[in-house]
């Protein structure tokens, strides 16, 4: 830098940036900052919304979430859903990701359509899955009755064809959502999964083409491990965001059958909006967000340590 | 890659492409399509023949499904919240790229730290603010909450600290002030990480479904995710109206989308995150 603008740049001190801040400084304290404060506070009290005294209870609100049996099983599905659309949903935006890299015809126009669902409200993909879903008239039932009844032509299978209870099957219901959202999502993963592919050197692969490396070597020995930052990014990103999966449950399954779509963010909704329990709300959100924090940091070491042995 | 094998991977992605756009393409067909068509025990992908009695319907039951107002609703929301979000990110920015201050990175690392804060996780207190304050039900409560996120803030200044010194250096020769110098030199400067900016704050703001559940409860204040939460209550198995009502929430943000795409791209390979 020449030194006229670094003198430039001294004279412009807190009195010149102040009024460019404070807006943003303002909005930022007063829905950022303070709601992070006033929440924790909150939760240690006894915060009924309708009740004129709100005592203190110290951390007896959290002590009710870990011993709350729907909590812990709106968190035994959470992690469940988290652990099925995020490994499916990378290796989906990896697919992609590499077919587009592979030099294809068109690459901008697949790009295009590939990201197309993501950027649908997460209340269009509810209702458009659920349609899909449906076990009478769904079209995804409508496709297996029609592969079932080739098969039964061609006697590989008897019997009649069983509608199968996507939504509606405890068992099934949560896989089913995570499908829907691996649709949902992968083009995001794509687009980032792209531009990790776009920073490997060509190189690279010439030498490797140069000592006879064929295409799942060249993938094995250069592409994976140097998209490893990328992956670990993708992880995060989707981690972060499955943990606060709310619209699919909400609006799909409304949580059920049998509370085996019940997530934790849903449950935190319950507790503070129809129940009006603000405290209890609000232990329930900062145990999801201590989770999140203790899974990430998980996830980094996990990563940085197999970094370490390779 | 040889000739014959260099066609697989075209293949293999249309193949895929046909099969992502399935059940969008199917949202469509069905909202095109008569009740009788929707239950056909063989349904057809193009309605035979095409009609808009789903979309004449939705606009009969506007008292208790009034889709225009919560178009608008979202419509008046969304685009509030990019001009905003434009106006207060670029403000913001500008002297944490370009300007010298005490405090200055402290101050960004303090902003950048508070992206990690799941946005659930103080849905309850900004809630029982909007209350303190009378917003609840109103548009400020829509609007102003979310002009909070950092994401623009950082965004723009990862794009302004790139733009060359001599610039500047010459506007206050010229006896530029810091306001003539960040409208006149930076923000034109800035404009495809603004265009960026807004395509992703759009989409964020149109797509925002907790927030609003929450914020509002009279259903002239709905915004179009909410209303079709509710529609989807109301009229569980009405498949034509509801896909008719999906499509209009739809199509704003798909023509958006489809005349600012490159910019949706850029600003993910910028900074690797979604607004």
């Amino acid at each position: 830098m020449a030194p006229s603008s670094r003198i430039h740049a001294r004279q412009a001190g807190w009195l010149t940036a102040a009024p460019f801040l404070l807006p943003y400084l303002c909005l930022f304290t007063l829905f950022l900052v303070w709601p992070l404060a006033y929440g924790f506070y909150i939760s240690l009290h006894d915060w009924q919304l309708l009740a004129s005294s709100k005592p203190y209870v110290g951390m007896a609100n959290y002590a009710g979430v870990w011993q709350d049996d729907l909590f812990l099983i709106a968190l035994r599905n959470t992690a469940y859903f988290v652990a099925l659309a995020v490994p499916t949903g990378n290796l989906m935006s990896l697919l992609i990701a590499l077919g587009l890299n592979a030099r294809v015809r068109g690459e901008t126009l697949f790009r295009l359509l590939y990201y197309l669902p993501t950027i649908l409200s997460v209340a269009v993909v509810a209702v458009l899955w659920k349609w899909m879903y449906s076990a009478e008239f769904g079209l995804i039932n409508h496709y297996l009755a029609a592969a079932h009844g080739a098969l039964e032509r061609a006697h590989l299978v008897t019997g009649p064809f069983k509608q199968v209870p996507w939504i509606t099957d405890p068992r099934l219901a949560m896989p089913s959502l995570a499908i829907a959202s691996v649709w949902w999502g992968a083009g995001g993963g794509m687009l980032i999964y792209l531009a990790g592919l776009r920073a490997i050197p060509e190189s690279y692969y010439e030498a490797a083409e140069l000592d006879g490396a064929g295409t799942w070597v060249r993938f094995r020995a250069i592409t994976w491990p140097l998209l490893r930052p990328t992956t670990l990014f993708n992880f995060v990103i989707g981690l972060i965001g499955g943990f606060q999966m709310f619209g699919q449950g909400f609006m799909i399954t409304q949580g059920g059958p049998h509370n085996s779509t019940l997530t934790v963010v849903q449950y935190m909704y319950r507790s503070g909006f129809s129940l009006f329990k603000m405290g209890y709300g609000c232990a329930v959100a900062y145990s999801l967000f201590l989770v999140i924090l203790v899974v990430a940091l998980l996830q980094f070491r996990l990563l940085a340590f197999r970094e370490e042995i390779s | 890659m040889n000739r014959r094998t260099a066609w697989i991977p075209t293949i293999l992605l249309a193949v895929g492409a046909i099969l992502f756009l399935a059940p969008l393409a199917w949202m469509v067909s069905t909202a095109l399509k008569p009740e009788s068509q929707i239950f056909e025990k063989n349904p057809h992908w193009i309605p035979q023949p095409p009609t808009l009695r789903n979309f004449s319907d939705l606009a009969q039951k506007s008292s208790e499904a009034p889709i225009g107002r919560w178009l608008l609703n979202s419509g008046i929301v969304s685009t509030s919240v990019v001009v905003l979000t434009l106006l207060i990110s670029s403000m913001t920015a500008y002297p944490l790229a370009r300007l010298r201050f005490r405090g200055r990175d402290t101050l960004f690392y303090i902003i950048i730290a508070a992206m990690i804060v799941p946005g659930q996780v103080t849905i309850i207190p900004v809630f029982l603010l909007i209350q303190k304050l009378g917003w609840f039900d109103t548009y400020p409560a829509l609007i102003i909450p979310g002009l909070a996120s950092p994401f623009g803030v950082f965004l723009l200044r990862q794009f302004m600290q790139t733009i060359p010194r001599e610039l500047e250096e010459a506007a206050a020769i010229d006896g530029c002030g810091p306001w003539r110098t960040w409208a006149q030199v930076i923000i034109p400067l800035t404009t495809p990480a603004l265009a960026t900016l807004g395509v992703l704050t759009f989409l964020g703001a149109w797509n925002d479904f907790l927030w609003p559940l929450i914020a509002t409860n009279s259903i002239e204040m709905r915004t179009i995710p909410v209303g079709l939460q509710m529609f989807q209550g109301r009229y569980t198995t009405e498949y034509g109206l509801m896909m008719a009502t999906a499509v209009l929430a739809t199509v704003p943000v798909v023509v958006v989308f489809l005349v600012l795409q490159r910019y949706v791209v850029r600003g993910i390979v910028l900074t690797g995150l979604k607004g």
